[in-house]
């Protein structure tokens, strides 16, 4: 188990800085998640044109532009590692653990910084009516919440195999199901001026599974 | 051999019961038999991806490779009485409903699943090691399972769904006819021996091919 209380903070705050130190030299992860979503919201409002009328669909499309654009980067964290060669160095300075919530929480801060791009160009592409801003950042925040800690675990995973690239997408998109029709549903219902308390209750509760589970989880992700 | 005799008679017993014993529930009709496959079928895939997800804890403890065996197996067997239970349930919806699919809750949250077990055993091919293949597809199974809960039991129940009342219902009752009732646990209790004859195969024959690959390399 990790060793609990300041050293653990100071362990995952050290992590989060180093991730963003990297990342920012190069900003090829943030660069590629960027474009992927910028080119499937071309791709969307190409084919749909202007939705102002439908908030029925807007839901949904967002939330495959905001899924699609993750999913280009999220595995990044734990792939440049090892293909960094430095992963062994890390386990040395850190615990699985502490190396886990330090990624997840770096892998949040890009989902959320994503968001911040994406989620305006896409109310103006599509048009439509305002949505309903307290629910709906709320739903964001949730969802990339629950898109963050799903993937970091899969992208630990998938690192470790062969096909890394086209692995990661194909195994955390059925995990990430639920949480896309939750969201989705959500972010129509707010549209629509529905409650979407349903939708926050099992999007709270799926994020706090994931994370529990992670706790116990990381420990066994690497053995040699 | 004289349980698969055995299971073989209770299987075909039940049957029996079931088609010509046991009555019709009104209003579904002949469609009412479904239900000796289907829930079945679906009550197989839950106690299949439960034990797997067991296995997978139990190796990620022990790290012994048996473990990983029955995960690997028991996976693979619920993924198949998935299929069952997702077809059974789409020809039923496609007589009661007149749709094969129609995106109802519980459609979704089967389909959620089955591909969910799909990427495990995509996860599984793609690692070569047999301890690395063991831990990793151990982690993703456990988290696999997390998500069980919320399919099976949370979605249909904050969506509203057409489909009939499930076995474990709100109102914690089963009703059904006496005979009905009887023709379908034997059905269960039938297709939960099913599931543990092919389960102890499937096992094996992993081990055989494991202990063929050691030998081919030593």
């Amino acid at each position: 188990m990790p060793t609990r209380g300041s050293s653990f903070t100071v362990a995952v705050w050290a992590i989060l800085r180093k991730e963003w130190r990297t990342e920012w030299r190069t900003r090829h992860g943030l660069n590629a998640s960027l474009l992927f979503a910028l080119t499937t919201l071309t791709a969307v409002s190409f084919a749909v044109g202007r939705l102002g009328d439908r908030t029925d669909l807007m839901g949904g499309l967002l939330w495959i532009v905001l899924l699609f654009g993750s999913l280009a980067s999220l595995s990044h964290a734990f792939v440049r590692e090892v293909e960094g060669r430095t992963l062994t160095f890390l386990r040395l300075v850190a615990t699985p653990a502490a190396i886990g919530f330090g990624k997840l929480l770096f892998n949040l801060a890009f989902v959320l910084l994503l968001e911040l791009v994406t989620v305006p160009m896409f109310l103006v592409l599509m048009g439509g009516p305002p949505p309903d801003w307290p629910p709906f950042l709320g739903l964001l925040a949730l969802g990339g919440l629950a898109l963050a800690s799903t993937s970091t675990l899969v992208g630990a995973i998938v690192s470790q195999t062969r096909g890394r690239a086209a692995l990661f997408a194909g195994v955390s998109l059925p995990l990430l199901l639920p949480v896309m029709a939750a969201t989705v549903s959500g972010t129509r219902a707010q549209w629509q001026h529905g409650s979407i308390r349903s939708e926050v209750e099992l999007l709270a509760g799926f994020t706090a599974a994931v994370l529990g589970a992670s706790v116990l989880l990381y420990d066994h992700l690497w053995n040699d | 051999m004289i349980a698969k005799v055995l299971l073989f008679l209770w299987i075909a017993a039940a049957l029996a019961a079931g088609f010509l014993w046991a009555p019709l529930v009104p209003g579904l009709g002949a469609t009412t038999r479904v239900l000796y496959f289907h829930i079945p079928a679906a009550w197989i895939t839950v106690v299949a991806l439960g034990w797997s997800m067991v296995h997978s804890v139990l190796y990620l403890r022990s790290r012994r490779l048996e473990h990983d065996d029955h995960a690997a197996a028991a996976a693979e067997l619920g993924l198949l009485f998935c299929v069952v239970a997702t077809v059974s349930g789409a020809m039923w919806a496609k007589a009661v409903w007149h749709s094969y699919w129609n995106w109802d809750p519980r459609e979704t949250s089967i389909f959620f699943l089955l591909l969910i077990y799909a990427a495990y055993l995509a996860l599984r091919s793609s690692i070569e090691n047999d301890e690395r293949r063991a831990r990793l597809s151990a982690v993703y199974s456990a988290i696999a399972f997390v998500t069980v809960p919320f399919l099976i039991f949370v979605v249909p129940r904050i969506y509203f769904s057409l489909h009939p009342d499930t076995i474990i219902n709100p109102s914690g009752k089963i009703e059904m006819d006496p005979r009905i009732r009887l023709g379908f646990f034997a059905m269960l209790i039938g297709f939960t021996g099913l599931f543990a004859w092919i389960l102890r195969l499937k096992v094996r024959l992993v081990r055989i091919e494991r202990r063929t690959a050691e030998r081919a390399t030593a």
